[in-house]
């Protein structure tokens, strides 16, 4: 029988597509002839190597859900201040969902140069700021949608439609996780609620579940069914994990080239393990008095994000691959969302979650992983440079050109790339798609968007889709 | 075995200076970035580049040159980037080197001769000891496979039938009177069938209770078409008829209320209320639901044809756009963002609707894109297929009965793919492995059969002999000695862990807290308060039924595509989205987690210990021995009894419950 040997077209198919269809599972198969030796385990999760060294070990996401306003974080625009108030007369198309359209709408806050670089931040950031040196912004950022939902989706599976795998499903995918006592892809919502879209943000889309987001919770036990059940004792629950363990190894001894059976076993200890141990890291007792200050876990304001902050840092500490925390959950102004007042919405947003991302950086490199671990701001697209009706500080979607930031490993820091027009509206140089992101974020991490893919549906799917993408070549050290 | 060629290449490629090696280096290049146009399904300037053995000597200048070209207008290839440098120099260092390639190197046949495009014809059972035409095809040399133990089997077939394990009058019964053919018989005239059977349907057509997005609302009645699937599995409906409800159950001739029900598989997909691009977002559902008929009736990746001819299959973009043609007449009953239900007589159905029966055109769009149309075309079916197209049949004065058109080829004898698809998908269900493992697949790209003559017999048999009776095909190959050995690492039958449906339902039978009440609006178990949170509406989101209610049969589970069940996620529920052939089976600790600590074990445990004291009284020995029974259908051995014991002497019933229902033979079956 003829058959077409591996290719890597996005359009094409290889004959790993055979090794996932075979109904043993697809253990240690994946990408077993794109990359390089696995470990002998037949956990889907375990550590493997990317297509080259990577400059990032770690990734996290801080998600801005809702939409940033651009001309209020990090894109000054002078002439939107000295337009303030007038009509907008160019051709960017203007606002979602019909809403009305108001004046041009100056940034309250004000733009200061910080660092040796003199990069310029608003003063919603006082504390980001001091890291002026080590970001990477990008001005030129544009989505292909105006919704929440889709925008949402797109930034994390790079397609508007559900269904797709998450950027941190294909990390997990592509190289694993080096501590199986945790998850790989770890994902803390806000306390208000969720993005719009929840769970297929950090879907494995039509990849195993094993490479879908873990739930966090800052509190307590932290995932699903962690904590032994209530009434039992530590010493039962052993117990009784080695009675299961024992009547299961003499099952196995009769059938012992069945590896999924052995697989299960150790599952459970796996399981065990990870009680102790995810449970450990959301115990914060034992951090100084003085982390806790710089996290701003005192103060109500940046306690929750400050707290995930923290814990951000002792997941990568323990080898964590992606971890992504949202900032805003629920609808509009309980978000990023600010139609109806952006000023108050992102002197909230900001103000909660400024001093806890510079503590992340800062305590990253006390911790020596700043050099590992690669730091992703933004949200699924900005806001308008008008307001939203007349009379009203509130801004709209706006997905034709927005800022995010890059940090940490790789990461050319203390740099502006790409911009918007005068007025901040749509970006216009050095434009960055958020594919482009993606295959920017997937070479960081040793992985090359190219070869990064999964057979379903007759094609070599990828997470930056069919197009050529580009990487963000300045942004990179 | 590779052909390695030592070359020697100027220095500033030190990369490649250690030798070009055609397998590695020039093989996959040529297939990825020539053979769209010059291979198998096309062949552009009379070239074929896919083999080495096809590429001419006297155009080896040409090639180079033409690749090298920096002129826009003759380089290879046309479209994407030009080939890198190292990529030239690569090609370049082989032909120097003479363009060695493997002797043994196989050429792919024209793709009109792949065999799942063949006339299904009957091959003869090879002579053999064997009776069983299936076991004839699978041991020529008359090798009798280990059978599996008796109680082992039983287990077995209730599992793979009902998805339910067998009760202790049932394994009593089997005990004493040990008749297979009643057992399969038995089991197959139950309504448990149904709901068992549906599921894996469920899989193939993309079957989930919400449509996603935003508002993830839910589709009014769609569960009216899970019933419409259950009962006609029941009632043995014959697999042509059931392709014919589903994707024109309007348009026949004698259409019913429940034909129209079957017509919901067309609108089962994802969708938008607030699409990015409206025009597109059309066209993306169109797509969703030609992918979804050539997955799951034909076995064709025809949405790769949308955006350019299909690279690797004689598909056309023509031949996906005359798909289109047929359900471009669709539309989706809406009021604004909401959708809404057909009302047919006293019924609610959830289906499209033909508001004419006069076809809007349906254009070729120029790379995929809404805004680029190009030349009209007429419903019709892949070419490749077909010596000449089917007749579609003229509108009525309701509908254009295009989909009539398509589903009568679909569902017609004549038609390669059919049979031999649904033959393969209930093979892979019941063995573990499909005949062809890629059971959406049976393109050139698809995995060849493992056994072709054995799929093409079972393929006119279930056509000519059972007449399309899944129920005959079911007992035909659970009356096999291949279906019915001990599970080994040879044996045709593999072990295979159970969906989580049946992982499920078989814990509700076990503590015998399930409710068998069928059909109707879905249930929503009670799902952990951390799953909940991370909603946009969280208070809202997720209102968990009542007892008895939330102990029904997993197939009446709610699957809202926004929030899938933690439980049934993590034990790879099928993809929600698009058309699932197999599931997938992954270990992971937090299957442990759920399955040992989570709320729904802890139930069941406390159930079933409750069980086992009314019914097995205060005896240790007796309750072991009957929650073997329940849970595993056979008596403890020895060992295992003793060690159970002294575990009680500590610990709870209810703990030991709990290990029991956490065994890898509970969710492993023999």
């Amino acid at each position: 029988m003829n058959r077409f040997i591996a290719n890597q077209t996005p359009c094409g198919l290889t004959r790993r597509e055979y090794l996932w269809q075979v109904g043993g599972g697809f253990a240690g198969l994946a990408l077993a002839d794109l990359l390089q030796a696995e470990t002998s385990s037949t956990s889907p999760l375990a550590a493997k190597q990317g297509h080259f060294p990577a400059k990032a070990k770690h990734c996290v996401f801080l998600f801005m859900n809702g939409g940033p306003s651009q001309v209020d974080t990090f894109d000054p625009k002078p002439l939107l201040t000295k337009h303030d108030g007038q009509p907008y007369t160019g051709d960017a198309k203007v606002g979602s969902n019909g809403r009305p359209i108001g004046r041009l709408m100056a940034s309250p806050f004000e733009f200061t140069k910080h660092g040796e670089s003199g990069l310029e931040i608003s003063s919603l950031y006082p504390q980001l700021a001091l890291h002026a040196d080590e970001l990477c912004v990008i001005r030129s950022m544009h989505a292909d949608t105006a919704a929440h939902a889709s925008g949402c989706l797109q930034m994390n599976t790079g397609s508007i439609f559900i269904g797709r795998p998450s950027l941190g499903s294909w990390l997990s995918y592509g190289l694993g996780t080096s501590n199986q006592n945790l998850p790989g892809f770890v994902v803390m919502t806000d306390p208000r609620g969720g993005p719009i879209g929840s769970a297929s943000n950090w879907s494995a889309g039509y990849m195993p579940a094993a490479y879908q987001g873990t739930l966090f919770r800052g509190t307590g036990s932290p995932l699903l069914d962690l904590a032994t059940p209530e009434g039992t004792t530590d010493k039962t629950q052993r117990r009784s994990l080695d009675l299961l363990k024992s009547l299961n190894e003499e099952h196995l001894r009769q059938r012992p080239e069945e590896s999924e059976l052995a697989a299960r076993i150790e599952s459970y200890e796996l399981a065990f393990r990870m009680q102790t141990e995810a449970t450990e890291v959301v115990d914060l007792s034992r951090e100084t008095a003085s982390t806790l200050e710089m996290y701003g876990i005192n103060n109500p304001q940046t306690a929750d994000f400050g707290r995930k902050c923290l814990i951000t840092c002792r997941l990568i500490e323990r080898g964590v691959r992606f971890i992504q925390l949202y900032s805003g959950g629920g609808h509009i102004e309980d978000t990023w969302d600010g139609h109806t007042d952006c000023i108050t919405n992102h002197k909230t947003h900001a103000g909660e979650t400024d001093q806890p991302i510079a503590a992340l950086i800062a305590d990253l490199k006390q911790r020596g992983l700043w050099q590992e671990t690669l730091l992703v701001w933004g949200g699924e697209f900005g806001r308008t440079p008008t307001s939203e009706g007349i009379g009203k500080p509130g801004r709209d979607h706006d997905w034709h050109g927005f800022t995010m930031w890059l940090a940490g490993a790789g990461v050319k820091g203390g740099q502006a790339i790409g911009a918007t027009d005068d007025l901040g509206f749509a970006a216009v140089e050095n434009r960055c798609h958020v594919s482009d992101l993606h295959a920017t974020i997937l070479h960081l991490m040793g992985l090359d968007y190219t070869r990064l893919t999964f057979p379903h549906l007759g094609l070599d799917q990828r997470l930056t889709g069919v197009e050529e993408r580009h990487l963000v070549a300045e942004a990179l050290r | 075995m590779r052909i390695a060629v030592s070359v020697f290449v100027v220095a500033y490629l030190p990369s490649i200076a250690f030798g070009v090696d055609y397998e590695r280096d020039i093989k996959p290049l040529f297939r990825q970035r020539c053979a769209p146009c010059h291979g198998a399904v096309k062949q552009e300037g009379d070239l074929r580049l896919d083999a080495g053995a096809l590429i001419p000597k006297e155009l080896h200048a040409e090639l180079l040159q033409r690749i090298a070209s920096e002129d826009e207008s003759t380089r290879m290839p046309p479209e994407g980037a030009a080939l890198s440098e190292q990529q030239i120099a690569l090609v370049k260092a082989w032909i120097d080197a003479g363009a060695p390639f493997p002797a043994y190197e196989v050429v792919p046949r024209s793709p009109a001769e792949h065999w799942a495009f063949q006339p299904i014809e009957r091959p003869a059972v090879p002579k053999s000891p064997h009776e069983h035409p299936i076991d004839a095809f699978l041991f020529r040399d008359g090798a009798i496979p280990t059978p599996a133990s008796s109680q082992a089997l039983l287990r077995r077939v209730y599992l793979d039938l009902v998805g339910l394990p067998p009760s202790l009058d049932e394994q009593d019964r089997f005990a004493k009177h040990a008749d297979w053919q009643r057992v399969v018989d038995e089991l197959l005239a139950r309504p448990e069938y149904g709901e068992r059977w549906a599921r894996h349907w469920l899989d193939v057509v993309r079957y989930a209770d919400t449509n996603g997005y935003e508002r993830d609302a839910e589709k009014p009645f769609v569960w009216r078409y899970r019933d419409y699937v259950i009962e006609s599995l029941n009632d043995d409906k014959p697999y042509d008829r059931f392709v014919l409800e589903q994707i024109a159950g309007d348009e026949l001739p004698d259409a019913t209320v429940e034909t129209r029900i079957a017509t919901g598989f067309l609108r089962l997909g994802h969708w938008d209320d607030e699409p990015a691009d409206p025009p597109t977002d059309r066209y993306d559902q169109l797509d969703d639901i030609v992918n979804t008929i050539g997955g799951a009736f034909l076995g064709l990746t025809i949405g790769c044809a949308r955006c350019h001819d299909h690279k690797f299959e004689p598909l056309s973009t023509a031949d996906y756009y005359s798909l289109v043609a047929v359900f471009n007449p669709l539309e989706r009953p809406r009021n604004g963002r909401t959708e809404e239900p057909l009302t047919i007589g006293a019924t609610e159905v959830y289906a499209w609707r033909e508001p004419s029966a006069k076809a809007p055109p349906t254009h070729i769009l120029l790379r995929g894109s809404a805004t680029r149309p190009g030349d009209v075309v007429e419903p019709a079916v892949p070419v490749v297929l077909v010596d000449s197209q089917p007749s579609f049949p003229v509108p009525d004065d309701k509908t254009t009965r295009r989909r009539l058109g398509l589903a009568l080829w679909i569902a017609d004898e004549e038609n390669p793919l059919t049979a031999r698809v649904i033959v393969n998908r209930v093979w892979q269900q019941h063995f573990g492995e499909g005949l062809v493992r890629t059971a959406n697949d049976f393109g050139l790209m698809g995995s060849p059969p493992a056994h072709p003559e054995l799929l093409d017999w079972l393929a006119h048999w279930f056509m000519h002999d059972a007449d399309w009776s899944l129920k005959k095909l079911h007992r035909l190959i659970l009356t096999s000695d291949a279906w019915r050995a001990r599970k080994t690492a040879d044996s045709t039958i593999r072990y295979r862990r159970l969906e989580v449906e049946a992982i499920r339902d078989s814990m509700l039978a076990v503590s015998g807290t399930l409710n068998s009440k069928r059909f109707g609006p879905a249930f929503r178990p009670a799902i952990p308060l951390a799953a909940v949170e991370a909603n946009t509406d969280k208070a809202s989101v997720w209102k968990p039924s009542e007892e008895p209610e939330a102990s029904r049969r997993s197939v009446y589970a709610f699957i809202k595509r926004g929030l899938v069940i933690p439980m049934f996620e993590t034990l790879d529920l099928a993809d929600t989205v698009s058309s699932c052939p197999q599931r997938q089976v992954t270990t992971v600790a937090p299957q442990a987690l759920t399955l040992f600590n989570g709320e729904f074990t802890q139930k069941q445990a406390r159930a079933l210990a409750e069980r086992l004291l009314n019914e097995a009284g205060d005896d240790a020995n007796l309750q072991i021995e009957l929650v073997y029974r329940l849970a595993l259908c056979r008596e403890p051995t020895e060992p295992e009894r003793m060690q159970v014991r002294a575990f009680l002497t500590d610990e709870s019933l209810e703990e030991l419950c709990r290990v029991v229902l956490n065994l890898n033979e509970f969710v492993y079956p023999e």
